[in-house]
């Protein structure tokens, strides 16, 4: 671990600041929690850079939130999602950086109970004023909305999954949308959570901060309801374990090319047995996704590199022969994400 | 910046000689050599005069000792062991160890808890527990020992947020008390912890504490949400915020924290962005639950800035107000820490 660590300051001792705030942050922060899961992302990304990437992210979240709970993609003015709080106009997904890619798939969710249909309202509109508010914040240099699957995406992931679940879909029931969503938020907070320390603006760094919490309180929100609707843990709640598998396995692949630790970064809602003080080991459930080996990680949830992201999101595309390929398409993003000058690999 | 890259690369050239004699470090060993960064490493936040970032995580680890105590004897009925409470091997500070104050009501929750709820209680009390011991290996010799801690706090809190409607309440005496009880931490611990991450220096950014920061503010967060989900459900359930009082308790604590922290609003980017305003308007930090009723309706789970749906962030001033149960400027102790924290953030300067 200290060889590792001695290559990575030797890194940055010779490449300077830049380098310190790209590689350094992300790659001693795993040292320094003993040596997790954290990769590093090998380009020197910019502040806007960073902020568009989680806009490609969160037009794919605000577009299937948007779709579930009001059966519209976001550009379109739709009377309930005005209701709710949306601007009437729709959203914009034109930019001044790549073409406005179309959204394939998705429909409104039959919603049977008050619980998940205004769930799904607030955290729609909540999805959407993220959208507004990293396109403010770009200004000129936002990029437009990315090509988006979700269709046969879903079909994608659930066939990669363990059971597979190749006929999968999450505009069936609120359960599947709850899967669906599943798949989104923790990513999301491993995003925000891995972006956190490459931003070199303050008041970037407390906006991320502050989308990070949102995003940490949707996925708490999703593993809680999840549990309550699956309380004898036999229909969604494997599921949800199967999701995390293979999050941590895309996660896991991109880490492997620079041997980083290979156990899992990921955790469905499967409960787990923790020790309390004074010594009483007891079952707890698992509304965090953080890893229960406090040798490792102290209850602290995971930072993702955009790389890892990346491979998540286009279900291994980012990730080819060895290398990190650019531009990743596939599953979610078929055209891959819109990105700036430096792209994203 | 050049002098400030320099002084990172010097740190980086000391850190890479230490590491390179040292061989194989184990983790404790290598935050606590960590923690040496600190001492060098100043700024300053309006009013809060100079601070290190050892200072920022010992304001963390306060908060950290309260919550974690609160929810271990909500799970099992005691609290920390002396060893994650103690003033740490070579600490040369001068504060010192403080005790729980309990009553009969401090008890692990009663009320005819089921096994499932039981299980989350477990959850958050192991994550809140294994927050603490993060921070002080973390902190190694520099870690502040555990401040006194009043568990019996709740019920004047209650009282003073009921108007004097609720006279002994207790969040030990049921599970939907119990949420009650957590939703006073938990949104304060998500903003703590976002007011908190700017105020770490470049160099700790480099040590991993801004990542580390930002990994607590969300495990808080799902926290924040599992809390605020369970009392919406719950009203929901019942039809009506009358045959589910607890999301009436839960809103006029919102309301007392929002009066608590009314003109401490701070100019800092990022920090503070409101608490002018009653909760709920653009104004405030604090957004109540709502009771949604059918099938349109929003529910409000997420404590968020309405118009980006940006989670807030409180100043050190603006958290300790709330745990201290006082809008009073230069209030030093009270509440929750009935001898103020163990911080050089402990009187309020705002």
């Amino acid at each position: 671990m200290a060889n590792l660590e001695t290559q990575i300051l030797d890194d940055i001792i010779i490449k300077g600041r830049r380098k310190l705030l790209t590689l350094g942050s992300a790659a001693l922060a795993g040292l320094v929690l003993g040596g997790t899961k954290e990769a590093k992302a090998a380009t020197a990304y910019t502040d806007a850079d960073i902020l568009n990437f989680a806009l490609n992210l969160e037009y794919l979240e605000a577009n299937f939130y948007y779709l579930s709970a009001f059966g519209c993609t976001i550009d379109k003015p739709n009377a309930a999602a005005i209701a709710a709080g949306a601007p009437s106009a729709g959203i914009p997904i034109t930019g001044s950086v790549g073409t406005a890619g179309t959204v394939s798939g998705g429909s409104k969710i039959p919603f049977a109970t008050t619980e998940v249909a205004s769930y799904a309202i607030e955290t729609a509109i909540e999805e959407g004023k993220h959208v507004l508010f990293l396109q403010s914040a770009l200004s000129t240099a936002a990029v437009a909305q990315p090509a988006i699957n979700l269709g046969t995406s879903w079909q994608m992931l659930g066939s990669a999954l363990t059971p597979a679940a190749p006929t999968f879909t999450p505009y069936d029931t609120e359960g599947d949308f709850l899967l669906g969503a599943y798949v989104f938020e923790d990513v999301g907070v491993t995003a925000y959570h891995g972006a956190a320390s490459l931003l070199t603006v303050s008041g970037n760094l407390s906006a991320a901060a502050g989308i990070l919490s949102v995003e940490a309180y949707h996925a708490g929100l999703i593993r809680t309801t999840i549990n309550a609707l699956d309380p004898s843990a036999s229909t969604l709640v494997p599921v949800t374990n199967a999701i995390s598998n293979l999050r941590a396995a895309l996660a896991v692949q991109v880490a492997a090319a620079t041997t980083y630790d290979p156990s899992p970064d990921d955790f469905g809602l499967a409960t787990f047995q923790v020790s309390l003080a004074g010594g009483s080991n007891v079952t707890a459930t698992r509304i965090v996704d953080a890893s229960a080996d406090n040798s490792k990680t102290f209850a602290i949830a995971t930072a993702r590199t955009t790389s890892q992201v990346l491979n998540i999101v286009t279900g291994g595309s980012s990730f080819k022969n060895g290398a990190l390929t650019s531009p990743a398409t596939g599953v979610f993003f078929p055209a891959g994400m819109n990105a700036g000058p430096n792209g994203f690999k | 910046m050049d002098t400030k890259l320099n002084s990172l690369i010097d740190k980086a050239l000391s850190r890479r000689n230490f590491l390179a004699g040292a061989g194989s470090v184990a983790a404790v060993g290598l935050m606590a050599g960590c923690a040496d960064d600190n001492t060098t490493t100043t700024g300053s936040s309006g009013g809060t005069g100079a601070y290190t970032d050892a200072d920022v995580l010992n304001f963390a680890l306060n908060l950290e000792y309260l919550e974690a105590q609160f929810y271990l004897y909500a799970a099992t009925g005691h609290g920390l062991e002396a060893t994650d409470t103690a003033a740490p091997s070579g600490y040369t500070g001068t504060y010192t160890m403080g005790s729980v104050t309990t009553n009969s009501s401090v008890t692990q929750v009663g009320g005819g808890i089921t096994a499932a709820q039981q299980q989350i209680v477990n959850e958050i009390a192991y994550e809140e527990q294994e927050h603490v011991r993060f921070l002080r290996s973390a902190l190694g010799a520099a870690a502040v020992p555990m401040p006194a801690i009043d568990l019996t706090f709740f019920a004047p809190l209650a009282s003073l947020a009921s108007g004097g409607a609720l006279t002994a309440f207790s969040p030990f005496a049921s599970f939907d008390a119990f949420l009650v009880g957590a939703f006073i931490f938990e949104d304060v611990g998500v903003t703590a912890y976002a007011g908190a991450a700017p105020l770490i220096s470049a160099a700790g950014v480099a040590s991993g504490y801004l990542t580390a920061a930002a990994g607590i503010l969300a495990v808080e967060a799902y926290h924040a949400a599992y809390i605020r989900t369970a009392i919406t459900a719950g009203a929901i359930q019942a039809g009506s915020a009358a045959a589910f009082p607890y999301i009436t308790y839960a809103n006029d604590v919102a309301t007392l924290r929002n009066t608590l922290t009314v003109g401490n609003n701070s100019a800092a980017p990022g920090m503070g962005t409101g608490n002018t305003g009653a909760p709920g308007s653009s104004t405030s930090c604090e957004v109540p639950l709502a009771l949604p009723t059918g099938l349109t309706t929003a529910s409000s789970i997420v404590a968020a800035d309405s118009k980006t749906a940006i989670g807030f962030a409180r100043t050190v001033n603006q958290v300790h107000h709330i745990v201290y149960g006082s809008a009073t400027v230069g209030a030093k102790s009270g509440g929750f820490f009935p001898n103020g924290t163990n911080s050089i953030f402990a009187t309020t300067t705002a």
